[in-house]
């Protein structure tokens, strides 16, 4: 997937940039309006990265400009101005998700995927993962082809662990995921524990290999390698 | 008390205080006049009398008018009497069946070498009935120069203090928040149009340290957020680095949750101050059932966890005029702490009667102070990750509407918010 990231704040940028790179994606980075204006008109990329406020000028022109020429482009927009005014604008624009800073990379790569799969198998599309299929379309799961009955918040988690299989995940980011950040994280953490508890218990009953490792203190991570 | 009645009060008693010493002291003054022409009257009377006596012999004349009464004594050996003598005396009049004042005077002549002592006597009555009248008069012409000076006085104040009133009704409707320009009505009075030019001033130095203070705390906020998401993206990236001391996890994730606590910290005082300035002006009838609901459903997960049981009794029509999206806020901050200070397999009771809804809690009892209780960063649990926020924000919220929120104990936690603007 070839991504542009427009965020003036380098070490940021850099972070986005090597958390991302590992999945395959191609990355470039602009740190500023008229670079991005350059680029978006000279290059065709499947999603984009963008700061509202820029040195020189402000993300939302840019998702304006960006919508003129590529409208299957897919949009992220991380800002640090989080109220509803604000991300009702940006998604009226055009903005597949709207992210407030500080985010999770974690949290960040998972819309990621999600904009891909719109983009890229628009249609039919099924996410393959060893023994594990999800259709995202259709909200459903199977393991080995017999399906998984999941509950919603189930169901997400495992997206969510298929999205980022293989790192390590916080439980922090995890709650964000899943209930938005209006939830106190310290509440969650036991109810999180609970639904991964459900969900792995589903998984091995199906036959799946016990991919969810728990890395204590720290939270979880999808480990693939181990099947 | 106002200041026109504050005036009328003191010009009224002063008038009083002058009006009832005058006229006393008039009294007095016409009282000694009146018996300074009576003394006359009867020395007249005496120099005739003793003309008389000297000119002829004949026995006493009885005067004809009755009031002109005259008794004469005659004095035997060393009567210590006095040569002349006024006084005042009261006299049994037969006809009239009661006593008349009347003015004497006593004095001695000599008539064919025999001392007598003459009384002639003169009526008060006419004379103090014309004082009456004089005093009559005098209090009517008095009383209605002070209704009509009273009058004119309020007339005369309300017109110069019309500016006053209004620039206290401008200054009470102001509010720094509302960006309105502020303006004062002009005045020919000296001391108001200072007034109000000191008021401008200040306003308009308010406004501006309000706009500075709010674009820095803006901006210190969101500025925040920049270094705060790299801090966050730069752990999560060493975590993901498989070379990492079981150690040095445990200071990355203390880290990483301490950044991710600044940050929510960072967001619930925008929250707080957006709703502090006032910043969420739409207002729409929510109604309250279906965002105690909504706020339940959103919630199951965590209330599943402590397997709480939740009654929500609120009528099904019952809503309120306010901004939808801090309804929300309202009663999710009420219902996250009924949650959070519950027990396990507690119970949350969300009650309605009239316009007060009472959300109560089977929390453990707790020695607290119902007036600290909606501080700022108070905490009554030893929960670290909470913030102590949520019941600041439902009291700020509280205060923009003018809704009334307090706390009870009594078997349950009970919060009340009481609703004034129902429809």
């Amino acid at each position: 997937m070839k991504i542009l990231i427009i965020e003036d704040e380098k070490a940021l940028s850099d972070s986005v940039v090597e958390y991302l790179t590992t999945e395959g994606n191609l990355c470039e980075v602009v740190y500023n309006f008229s670079e991005a204006v350059e680029k978006i008109e000279l290059y065709e990329y499947d999603c984009a990265i963008v700061d509202i406020n820029l040195p020189d000028g402000s993300g939302l022109e840019i998702i304006k400009k960006i919508k003129e020429n590529q409208i299957s482009l897919g949009i992220i927009i991380i800002s640090g101005r989080g109220s509803l005014e604000n991300r009702i604008e940006g998604l009226e624009i055009g903005a597949d998700h709207y992210l407030t800073k500080p985010f999770h990379l974690a949290e960040l790569n998972a819309h990621l995927k999600s904009i891909n799969r719109r983009i890229n198998f628009s249609g039919h599309n099924e996410i393959d993962s060893n023994e594990i299929k999800i259709l995202p379309d259709e909200h459903r799961a199977f393991v080995c082809d017999k399906e998984l009955k999941l509950t919603k918040k189930e169901y997400d988690l495992l997206l969510f662990f298929i999205s980022n299989k293989n790192r390590v995940i916080t439980k922090i980011s995890l709650a964000e995921y899943l209930w938005g950040d209006f939830m106190d994280t310290a509440d969650s953490f036991d109810f999180i524990y609970t639904h991964i508890k459900n969900l792995r218990k589903k998984l091995l009953k199906l036959g799946c290999a016990d991919y969810i490792q728990t890395i204590y203190g720290v939270g979880y991570k999808f480990d693939l390698t181990i099947g | 008390m106002k200041l026109l009645t504050k005036t009328s009060l003191n010009f009224l008693s002063i008038t009083l205080f002058i009006f009832l010493f005058g006229i006393v002291a008039f009294y007095f003054l016409l009282r000694g006049q009146v018996n300074q022409n009576i003394n006359l009257d009867l020395e007249k009377r005496k120099a005739s009398i003793i003309k008389q006596l000297n000119a002829s012999d004949t026995e006493n004349r009885i005067p004809p008018n009755p009031n002109e009464r005259i008794i004469i004594d005659l004095i035997t050996g060393d009567n210590k009497i006095p040569d002349v003598i006024y006084t005042d005396t009261l006299i049994f009049d037969v006809a009239q069946h009661r006593y008349i004042p009347f003015r004497k005077l006593g004095f001695i002549t000599t008539h064919n070498n025999q001392r007598i002592y003459i009384r002639i006597f003169k009526s008060l009555e006419e004379s103090d009935l014309l004082i009456v009248r004089i005093f009559l008069m005098l209090t009517v012409l008095f009383i209605a120069l002070i209704v009509t000076l009273l009058i004119m006085n309020r007339i005369t104040l309300k017109q110069s203090w019309k500016i006053f009133y209004n620039t206290i009704n401008n200054l009470s409707n102001y509010n720094v928040n509302k960006h309105e320009q502020f303006a004062l009505q002009e005045s020919e009075i000296k001391e108001f149009e200072d007034l109000n030019r000191v008021i401008q001033t200040m306003t308009d130095r308010i406004n501006a340290d309000y706009i500075n203070l709010k674009e820095f705390t803006e901006n210190a906020s969101h500025e925040i957020q920049n270094p705060l998401a790299i801090i966050n993206s730069k752990m999560e990236l060493l975590l993901q680095s498989g070379d990492l001391s079981e150690n040095h996890y445990k200071a990355v994730v203390d880290a990483y949750e301490a950044s991710n606590r600044i940050s929510r910290l960072n967001k619930t005082l925008i929250l707080l101050a957006k709703i502090e300035n006032r910043q969420f002006p739409e207002s729409e009838e929510v109604n309250i059932k279906l965002i105690i609901d909504n706020q339940l459903e959103l919630l199951e997960d965590i209330i599943d966890s402590k397997s709480i049981i939740t009654k929500n009794n609120i009528e099904k029509d019952f809503s309120v005029m306010m901004n939808p999206y801090l309804a929300e806020i309202l009663f999710m901050n009420l219902i996250k702490n009924a949650i959070r200070h519950n027990v396990d397999k507690g119970q949350i009771i969300i009650n309605q009667t009239e316009n007060t809804i009472e959300v109560s809690n089977t929390g453990p009892v707790q020695n607290m102070n119902s007036e600290d209780l909606f501080k700022r960063f108070r905490k009554f649990s030893n929960s670290s990750e909470s913030l102590g926020l949520g019941l600041s924000i439902v009291k700020k919220i509280s205060e923009v509407y003018d809704f009334h929120i307090f706390y009870e104990y009594n078997n349950m936690h009970r919060f009340f918010i009481k609703f004034n603007d129902l429809k």
